[in-house]
Formats: structure tokens, C-alpha cells, sequence
């Protein structure tokens, strides 16, 4: 799905190897400030990034490739901190992104407002303005909304548990879970035992400023035991 | 003849219509106005009001009050009228119906102009009056309209048909001594719209005019006058355009409405004139005066405008609300881009008791251009319990400037007076967060001006929200970048 080889991002990580299967869920581990969120939004393209080395995903290098480029592919992150956009409605968002015809939205409206109350948003949820006067949480939510109603075939969350309730994230590993198939793949930068366990994820990797050290769910508890300088 | 596409990329509007045209020569003095009236035919009175006004214009100073920096206009290499050469209703050059075809004038409106007549079931939702250059070329629905005892025509054909109603209405609003560009445009304004509608009655379609200007060098001085008398309902649009020339045109219009009790004016402009090049050569000066009166007892006016046109814009549509508890409204969304200048606003002048205004301004920046705000609240002594609350949000992009320049005078106690404003840029943030979902940079930049805007989109007839969108995407193609 996704190989990284060498990628560098300048003041940031050194070159760093690795490869991102398909049908493989991986959770991102790693000190305070290392670059988890930088690493991901490298691979997304976030303009400002100064990075170096190859990124291959779906077997094209996309490092040249713009941000929308890569979206396009079925490339998906979800952000820790969700900017906001006055005026512009959750749904009407969706509408526009997936280029929605007039057949498909009612389809469309019916999944999404599924989707909203199984996560408990308010009813008008379609009709607020995107991520404005909405709480953390709610953020969060609709970031794995709109990651579930897209074409993702390669997943990156940025701490999607940051904010939500207990609910909240029962119901965010549930959907998460569903949305696993052997076809695609999802990335969670996160610090929290409990989605780790609800995931159980194919492998755990720990982010290091020059390396990233692998290991299975084992290295998740060791971490948890005796910190990021034990691994 | 044929339709030259001058190769304007950006601004689509901007080809010229090859067509014989009639025009006075360059220059401007007391016989140019003598000419333009024998024209037109008109009575001694008009002529009369022309040259008062031309007089009154001759001792007055051209205003530098304003944050426009523009080259002097020369007043005397302007030609004062241009019309096609054949122009009867039934014998409308192709050239012009092809040039509508081309700005998207919509299907029926064409089909009307054409004369292609329609199921007699189907009644249709906007009648049109089509000002190109000097002249009005064709008003449709005329008949359908009539039936509601609803004038609607040209001004130059309402001096001949209904010469009452113009005289006693013509400079009510705007008197012929009221500011430069006004007094000139009473001296020499050559058409515009003329629309009366009835006690009690709802105009049953949207009326609207599309101005066009065409010949190269010629002022464009257009006049437009709404009566709306007791009851009364009308929404109006206007549409313009010009082609791409490196001369800079003059356009110099007033718009005088005026409402009876509880009458009610929509009033919406999409306003494309062409802006000039990237550098700054060319482009319309659009020098515009528009006022409403709402002479009765809670009566409405609503100023809505989209304007992403003309190098120069100095405008401010303004409410007079002298009936007691009557309502003015403004909402208007100014785009400048390159070394557009937009200097746009409103005046609300309460005299009546519980009167009410809101203002809705957002301006959207980009380029080396400048947008400014400029709004008057005024509270007479009269006006008790009077009510403003004015909004004015700037979007500002790259080394473009905004300004809000308020102007508030209160002189009765009980009135209650809001203003807020606000200033932002369009942060990269918001653009990589929506190109990550997968949308190209030009259709994010929509997205959030769009969204920025929506408080006075809604406010648009629906058939114009739509082109006021699409209009939108236009000028923003590759603003950013």
C-alpha cells in the first residue's frame, strides 16, 4: 500500500524505512514532539514540508504529487485539530467533495445521518458548518464520517481518540474495525491503550527521530510499562 | 459582421459586438445634451432638466473623497450616445441576439427576444429589458405584464407613453443637483428602466434588466426609475458586462426607486464589468448612484449586490427611510482581484419612527487590490426606536488591502445602533484541509469564499444565486498560486 524509503522531513525525521501493507491496521507510537502528526501529514503532502526520499503508494511515487493528487487515490488523513470552514455545511461538504449527482445524495444523506446519530452527534449535524462551534470531540467524530463516506483505501489518523468520550470511542473502534478489509489499510497515531486493544493492530511502530523501531502489540505494553526510552 | 473574441481569458464577457452603430461624436456641451434629447424626442421638460443639470455639473469638483486612485477622466473624449443602427423591436441585429446568446441572457428571456412565442400556460418567471450601449433594444413580457396594470419599459419609451408618472418621479430620489456623477447622469443620461407597479399588486415574475456596454470611448449613463406604489411587491435584477478594451469606459448610472406603504423592492445587481488586465490597463469606471425612498408606512428596500467587475467602483446604495416602520437592508459581496479598486457601501438615513436597517457587507481580497467598505448610519431626531445593525467582514489575500471605513450620527436617544467587523485571510490551513479530501486549490478557494459569503447568497433570487455562484468561480479561477 504504502513504502516509504529514505523519507526524511528536514529539522524533523532522518531517513526513515518502511512499508505499510494492505489489509494491515498499524498503530504509530512515539514521544511528545518526534513528528508523529508531521510524519503523517508528510505523506498526505502538506505544503511547508521540506522532505526527501521516496514515497510509493499503490506503487506510483507520489512524493511530487499534489496534496488533492493524492486524495484522489484514496489517500485519507484525519486530523488531530480540524480546521474550521464558516459557511460551509458538514454535508454540503461531502456533496461537494464526492462530486455528489442528484441520484446520490439522498443515498448519501441517509448514510451520513446513520453514521451521525450512531456517534451521537445532534440531529442537524448535516446542516452545521464545518468543524465551527463544534467541540473536540464532535471534530473527531466527523473526521471518521467523512473518512467512512469516501473512497479511503489508506487511512491516517492523527490521535482520532483525542476528545471523545468513553462512547465516543467505543463506537469509534467498532466503526473502525468494520471498515477493515483486506484491501485496505489504516494508520492510528495514538496513546491510548484502550483503542490500541480494541484495534489490535498488526503492528506497533515507534517513532524515532532517525529509525522507527517495529514490533507486535507486546512493544505497545512494554511502552506502556516503562516508557519510550525502554524500546 | 461577426462577434470578435478579443482573447480575454479571464474575463469571459470581455468580446465586442461588430454592429453599425449611430453615435455622437466625442465631447460634451450644451448642444451634445440638445442632440441627445431631439434624439429621444422628448418634451421641453426633460430638456429643460437636462441642462439645469448641466449647468449645476460645470461649477462642481469631481470628488476625492474616496480611496480610489484612478487617471483623470477627460470628459470630452467620451462620446454621450451610441446606439445600433437598426433598432426596432422586430428588426433586433443578430449580432446583439447572438451577444446575449453568448452572456448567457437565459433561454427564455432569448427565446422572448426572438419573438419565439411560448405555451400561453406556461407563464414565465423573468421578464427582461435589454439596455445595449445608449438604447434599450427589447423589453419582453411586456403584454404579460400588462395584464396586472405593471409598467415595465424602457425610460426613454415611459417619457413618451407615461410622461406624468417620469416627470413627478424623475430626481425625487436623486435630485439633478445631488453629486457629480448624479448631476452628470441627469444631464445626459441616455436609457435605463422604467417600471411602475401597481396598488396592491405582486409582480407576478422577476423583472430584469441586462446592461451591456459596447462601442468603444462612450459613457455609458443609463437611468433606471421603480415606482412602487401601496401593496405593492417587485423583485428586480440587473446584469452587466463590457468587452475588454484598453480604454477605460465610463459608467455613470443612477437608480432611483421609490415605495409607497407597504411596499416592498427587491433590488439585485450582479455587477461583471470588465476589471481591466492583470496590469491595470483598462476597464470600466463605474461611478454609480442608487437610492431608494421609502416614502410610506412600512415599506421595504433591499440592496443586494454581487460585484466582481469594473477597475473602479464607487457605489453605496442607500435607503431613505422616511415612512414610519419602514425597513432598508443592504447586503452586498464586493470581489477585487488584480488592481481592481472597490470603494462600496451604504447609507441608512432614518427620519421615521421605528425604522430598521441591516447591512451585511463582505468584501474578498486578493492581488494588489483594494476594497473598502464605506457605510453611513444616520439617526435623525425623528427617529425614534430607529434600529441599525451593520456586519462588515473582510477576506484578504495576498498584498490586497481592506478597509471599513463606518460613519454613525446619532441625534435621537432611543436608537439602537450595532456595528461589527471583522478581518481574516484565508489560511493555508483551510486550503490543505480541503485539498486533502481531494479538491484542486481553485475549487477549495471557492469553497471557503463561498461559505464566507453564504449570509447574502441566500439573500438572491434563486435563478441568480446560481449565476452569482458560477460568476464567483469565474473570478476566482487562479487567484491563487
Amino acid at each position: 500500500m504504502l513504502k516509504l524509503k529514505n523519507w526524511a522531513i528536514e529539522n524533523v525525521i532522518h531517513g526513515i524505512d518502511v512499508d505499510f501493507d494492505a489489509g494491515r491496521t498499524y498503530v504509530v507510537m512515539g514521544a511528545n514532539g518526534v513528528g508523529k502528526s508531521t510524519l503523517l501529514h508528510s505523506i498526505m503532502g502538506k505544503p511547508g514540508l521540506e522532505v526527501s526520499g521516496s514515497a510509493e503508494f499503490l506503487d506510483v511515487e507520489i512524493s511530487d504529487m499534489e496534496v488533492n493528487e493524492r486524495a484522489d487515490m484514496g489517500m485519507f488523513i484525519g486530523f488531530q485539530a480540524p480546521t474550521s470552514i464558516p459557511g460551509l455545511s458538514n454535508f454540503q461538504f461531502i456533496k461537494q467533495v464526492k462530486e455528489l449527482s442528484v441520484t446520490d445524495i439522498k443515498d448519501n444523506l441517509t448514510q451520513f445521518k446513520d453514521l451521525s446519530s450512531k456517534m451521537k452527534l445532534p440531529e442537524d449535524w448535516d446542516k452545521r458548518n464545518l468543524n465551527t462551534d463544534a467541540s473536540g470531540g464532535e471534530k473527531k467524530k466527523n473526521e471518521l464520517i467523512q473518512m467512512l463516506m469516501m473512497d479511503t483505501k489508506l487511512a491516517m489518523l492523527d490521535e482520532p481518540d483525542s476528545g471523545l468520550d468513553v462512547d465516543g470511542i467505543k463506537t469509534l473502534t467498532e466503526q473502525l474495525n468494520n471498515w477493515r478489509t483486506k484491501d485496505n489499510t489504516l494508520i492510528v497515531v495514538t496513546h491510548y491503550d484502550k483503542l490500541i486493544e480494541g484495534l489490535n493492530p498488526d503492528a506497533i511502530f515507534v517513532l524515532k527521530k532517525d529509525h522507527i523501531v517495529g514490533g507486535d502489540k507486546s512493544l505497545a505494553d512494554k511502552i506502556f510499562a516503562e516508557g519510550f526510552d525502554s524500546v | 459582421m461577426s462577434i470578435d473574441n478579443l482573447n480575454n481569458e479571464k474575463y469571459e464577457q470581455g468580446f465586442n459586438t461588430d454592429v453599425e452603430a449611430d453615435s455622437l461624436p466625442p465631447g460634451l456641451d450644451e448642444d451634445t445634451i440638445r442632440q441627445i434629447s431631439a434624439i429621444k424626442e422628448e418634451p421641453q421638460w426633460l430638456l429643460d432638466f437636462r441642462l439645469k443639470a448641466y449647468k449645476k455639473w460645470l461649477a462642481m469638483d469631481e470628488p476625492d473623497w474616496s480611496e480610489l486612485d484612478y487617471t483623470p477622466i477627460d470628459y470630452q473624449a467620451l462620446s454621450y450616445y451610441s446606439a445600433p443602427k437598426t433598432r426596432t423591436k422586430d428588426d433586433i441585429p443578430p449580432e446583439i441576439l447572438e451577444t446575449f446568446e453568448k452572456l448567457g441572457v437565459p433561454l427564455h428571456e432569448r427565446d422572448a427576444l426572438l419573438g419565439i412565442e411560448k405555451d400561453p400556460n406556461v407563464i414565465p418567471t423573468v421578464a427582461v429589458d435589454v439596455v445595449f450601449d445608449s438604447v434599450s433594444i427589447a423589453t419582453t413580457f411586456q403584454t404579460e405584464l400588462k395584464k396586472h396594470g405593471i409598467i415595465f419599459c424602457s425610460i426613454s419609451e415611459a417619457v413618451q407613453h407615461h410622461p406624468d408618472l417620469v416627470k413627478e418621479n424623475l430626481g425625487k430620489v436623486i435630485p439633478y443637483s445631488d453629486n457629480y456623477f448624479a448631476t452628470l447622469n441627469s444631464a445626459v443620461f441616455t436609457d435605463g428602466t422604467f417600471c411602475y407597479i401597481p396598488k396592491g399588486v405582486r409582480c407576478p415574475m422577476e423583472l430584469n434588466t441586462y446592461f451591456r456596454i459596447n462601442a468603444r470611448n462612450t459613457g455609458q449613463f443609463e437611468r433606471t426609475l421603480i415606482i412602487a406604489d401601496e401593496g405593492s411587491y417587485v423583485s428586480y435584477l440587473e446584469g452587466c458586462t463590457a468587452p475588454a478594451y484598453d480604454e477605460n469606459t465610463l459608467h455613470a448610472a443612477c437608480v432611483e426607486l421609490i415605495l409607497h406603504d407597504d411596499a416592498e423592492i427587491k433590488y439585485s445587481t450582479v455587477q461583471n464589468w470588465y476589471p481591466g488586465d492583470e496590469n491595470g490597463v483598462g476597464g470600466v469606471y463605474n461611478f454609480v448612484t442608487k437610492r431608494a425612498k421609502c416614502e410610506g408606512k412600512n415599506s421595504k428596500v433591499s440592496w443586494t449586490q454581487v460585484e466582481t467587475g469594473s477597475a473602479v467602483t464607487w457605489k453605496y446604495p442607500s435607503c431613505i427611510l422616511k415612512g414610519e416602520g419602514s425597513v432598508g437592508e443592504f447586503f452586498s459581496v464586493a470581489v477585487t482581484k488584480g488592481k481592481q479598486q472597490a470603494d462600496t457601501g451604504t447609507k441608512m438615513i432614518h427620519l421615521g419612527k421605528n425604522t430598521k436597517s441591516t447591512v451585511i457587507s463582505k468584501g474578498i481580497s486578493f492581488g494588489d487590490s483594494t476594497n473598502t467598505y464605506r457605510g453611513a448610519v444616520k439617526v435623525n431626531p425623528g427617529a425614534h426606536n430607529a434600529r441599525n445593525y451593520t456586519k462588515c467582514d473582510s477576506l484578504m489575500l495576498q498584498d490586497s488591502r481592506a478597509l471599513t471605513i463606518p460613519y454613525v450620527t446619532s441625534e435621537n436617544n432611543s436608537a439602537m445602533i450595532e456595528h461589527e467587523a471583522s478581518a481574516g485571510k484565508i489560511s493555508d490551513e483551510q486550503l490543505y484541509y480541503l485539498q486533502s479530501r481531494g479538491m484542486d486549490e481553485d475549487d477549495a478557494m471557492n469553497l471557503i469564499v463561498n461559505g464566507f459569503c453564504k449570509d447574502v447568497f441566500q439573500k438572491l433570487p434563486l435563478e441568480f444565486a446560481a449565476e452569482a455562484n458560477k460568476l464567483l468561480s469565474v473570478t476566482l479561477e487562479g487567484a491563487v498560486g
